[in-house]
């Protein structure tokens, strides 16, 4: 396996749900109620109901990554702002295009973006090329 | 109530996280992953990038959440997140020693961020494990007597 730049990783394409949130929850440890309680969230959420997860997003962008980089010992670092939220019932694709190799090391624009086009993760990765 | 600009550069006490092997399959299963190495019964069994997640994100902040002097109130959102992975995967067995920092303190508009760093090691060996550098946003408390930073 070898990455050149322009490359465009293969995509994860994920639709969220009351129940993708509340396995990532349990599995991450971070049970705030804004990610799978209707009720809670419909006081607090930007959306005005439940969202997933921040890390969920970057969680999947990385399974993208060590898809394309032979294993998770190809991941060396990934940065992400998490820019919108992605209301649970929305389907996201995560994509990453290759900018630039280096020393066997290949940089990684990666992104997370809604059917109605809403950027909802912006960020930058370094994987083995 | 604004955050409190001194503890920048504040270290809090090092906690310690053992990986488990289960806890491993819980999380690959929760991200759909599909590597067998995540669901293994055997040596070769290691973790998903982001596993690490499960014991920086909520962990690293709670001690810091707790100082009353930070000043850290419910209204928050996770704005950014960065992990850097130093060597090898994690895998079941492994035990890190965790360091949280907080890194800086700054405004914009209504919201303060807050960044935390947090190194872990492989306790024993001090080995670089990784470095999560995790961004809070808390929403609406930012002083509102002048423009700018509170902090940097």
């Amino acid at each position: 396996m070898s990455l050149a730049v322009g490359d465009v990783l293969d995509p994860v394409t994920q639709q969220s749900s009351l129940v993708t949130s509340v396995m990532y929850a349990a599995a991450s440890g971070d049970y705030n109620p804004l990610h799978y309680d209707p009720e809670f969230a419909g006081q607090v959420s930007p959306t005005g109901g439940p969202i997933a997860h921040g890390m969920y997003s970057m969680g999947l962008t990385s399974r993208m990554l060590a898809a394309a980089a032979g294993g998770p010992e190809g991941v060396l670092e990934l940065q992400v702002r998490f820019s919108k939220p992605w209301p649970l019932g929305a389907t996201a694709t995560f994509s990453g295009t290759v900018t630039a190799v280096e020393d066997g090391v290949a940089t990684v624009e990666v992104g997370g973006e809604l059917e109605d086009g809403t950027r909802i993760l912006t960020g930058t990765a370094r994987i083995r090329a | 109530m604004a955050l409190n600009p001194a503890k920048v550069g504040a270290v809090y006490p090092t906690y310690r996280y053992e990986v488990a092997r289960e806890k491993i399959r819980e999380y690959a299963t929760a991200l759909g992953e599909s590597d067998p190495r995540y669901t293994a019964e055997g040596d070769d069994c290691v973790a998903p990038p982001t596993f690490v997640a499960a014991f920086t994100i909520t962990r690293g902040a709670l001690d810091l959440f707790a100082d009353p002097e930070l000043g850290a109130h419910p209204a928050l959102v996770h704005g950014s997140q960065r992990f850097v992975w130093h060597g090898r995967p994690l895998r079941p067995g492994d035990v890190l020693a965790c360091t949280p920092r907080i890194a800086s303190i700054t405004a914009r508009g209504r919201n303060e961020f807050l960044v935390i760093e947090l190194d872990c090691v492989h306790e024993g060996s001090g080995e670089p494990a990784l470095t999560a550098e995790t961004t809070i946003v808390f929403l609406g408390s930012a002083p509102q007597d002048g423009a700018g930073e509170a902090a940097a």
